[in-house]
């Protein structure tokens, strides 16, 4: 299937979270840039541009303040596990009508979280206000589109059936909800994923290689009795 | 034609130390850059400065963009040096004079090259951040996530609806992957969960769960 993605509408994954202080910024994906948006529950406040790649959202006043910095750090661990991609799209303060727009003061602390970020490998970008996010979000589905990393699949999986499945595809370690989407759509049943080869977990779940081979030997990994137990307590009590 | 020494282009700078291209020498960036040291060189390539953190940076200027296009030249030269596993960072000034033109730089720094950009105000505020790369430590450094797999193996055998914690762990007991109970019969599930459960979990399965028919 080497032809090429029609250049339709790109897709876009949202997190409900997105949704509290996103509104013109959704409205702007849909109508202005004529994405497909999905709202659905993922596990933090972020967007799904493609089946590698995640982008949060961040206000910068929220990145120069102190308390945020450890939660933004594992948060961002956390995606890179499953994303190979990470963009932080750092947005202007918005202003209050009537209020006059303070320029922003940039802090030592400040600086020190920027370069930690790019050290990390997360990719920056900046936009001034909500609109221009939408843009950048859609630039970079755009740009992973023609790069054929696009979400190609529906974003919406119907039946309770599926659901199940599609929630369980998503507890896989590494896997993230468009890896999950794509596997609910190519496997004809959860027992057909099970059973796969490495090269089949890597097409069915439009995934790298590296997380292919996770999946495929997780799936087949022996647990260990005693150790399944141990987190119950009280039981492995030997002097 | 110039022959330039790579070793100078992929010279790291020890730890408090920056490299600086010879034409920074006297800038305001450099003299208000506190407690490090500055090596100078002119063979640095399309690079402004080297850090010890084996990244290279390269500084847009107002003057650059407002003068267009010749900005993309240097942006462009400055990618292809890239020999090795440098971080190749952009820093651009964008101020109230060159902030109209910033999405389009941004589009091409990021997008069109692949590199990151980092806005600054002035030389001030670069001398500011220069010096913040320069320090070693990195509140984001990964752990490194050798994690059980068993917790995750039993939380996944609690999706198959009907499957609590006490069915996953006397499942898992006798069926020790994934793979394996999938593969199970009813009759092999049934002395464990019972029958009615042993034949949900098989359902659950292989149930045909495609939204294509194949």
């Amino acid at each position: 299937s080497a032809s090429p993605a029609p250049p339709g509408p790109v897709s876009i994954l949202a997190d409900s979270r997105c949704i509290s202080n996103g509104v013109d910024l959704m409205s702007c994906l849909r109508q202005r840039h004529a994405a497909t948006v999905h709202v659905c529950s993922l596990d933090g406040c972020y967007f799904i541009v493609s089946n590698r790649m995640a982008a949060e959202r961040h206000s910068q006043s929220d990145l120069a303040s102190m308390p945020n910095r450890k939660r933004l750090a594992e948060r961002l661990n956390g995606l890179q596990g499953s994303f190979e991609r990470v963009c932080l799209i750092v947005e202007k303060d918005r202003t209050k009508p009537g209020e006059t727009s303070r320029p922003f003061q940039r802090t030592r602390f400040y600086d020190s979280t920027l370069t930690a970020l790019v050290n990390t490998g997360v990719r920056l970008l900046w936009s001034s206000s909500p609109e221009e996010s939408a843009g950048l979000l859609a630039d970079l589905a755009r740009l992973e589109q023609r790069k054929g990393q696009g979400i190609a699949v529906p974003l919406e999986v119907k039946g309770q059936h599926r659901q199940q499945a599609l929630q369980l595809y998503s507890s896989l370690p590494s896997v993230n909800y468009a890896h999950a989407l794509n596997m609910s759509h190519n496997f004809s049943s959860i027992a057909q994923l099970i059973n796969s080869s490495v090269d089949d977990v890597q097409k069915g779940g439009c995934m790298g290689r590296t997380r292919a081979e996770e999946v495929y030997r997780f799936l087949r990994y022996s647990c260990d009795s005693f150790l399944m137990h141990t987190s119950k307590s009280g039981r492995s009590s030997s002097s | 034609m110039e022959t330039k020494a790579p070793v100078l282009l992929n010279a790291v700078p020890p730890y408090g130390h920056v490299i600086s291209s010879d034409k920074w020498r006297n800038s305001s960036l450099l003299q208000s850059l506190k407690g490090v040291k500055l090596i100078f060189e002119n063979e640095l390539g399309a690079a402004d400065f080297h850090l010890p953190n084996k990244s290279r940076i390269l500084y847009v200027s107002e003057c650059d963009i407002i003068a267009r296009n010749s900005y993309k030249r240097k942006l462009v030269r400055y990618r292809n040096s890239n020999s090795s596993s440098f971080q190749m960072l952009v820093l651009v000034e964008n101020t109230r004079v060159s902030e109209q033109y910033f999405p389009a730089v941004q589009k091409f720094v990021a997008f069109d090259l692949g590199l990151t950009l980092l806005p600054i105000s002035g030389q001030t505020e670069a001398s500011q951040l220069l010096a913040q790369m320069v320090m070693k430590d990195n509140p984001f450094r990964r752990s490194s996530s050798s994690r059980l797999l068993d917790p995750l193996v039993l939380a996944l055998v609690q999706q198959v609806p009907g499957v609590g914690r006490a069915k996953a762990l006397a499942l898992l007991q006798h069926f020790s992957s994934i793979g394996q109970l999938c593969n199970a019969s009813p009759a092999e599930l049934e002395p464990i969960v019972g029958h009615a459960a042993a034949q949900q979990i098989h359902n659950f399965f292989h149930k045909s769960s495609s939204s294509a028919a194949r």
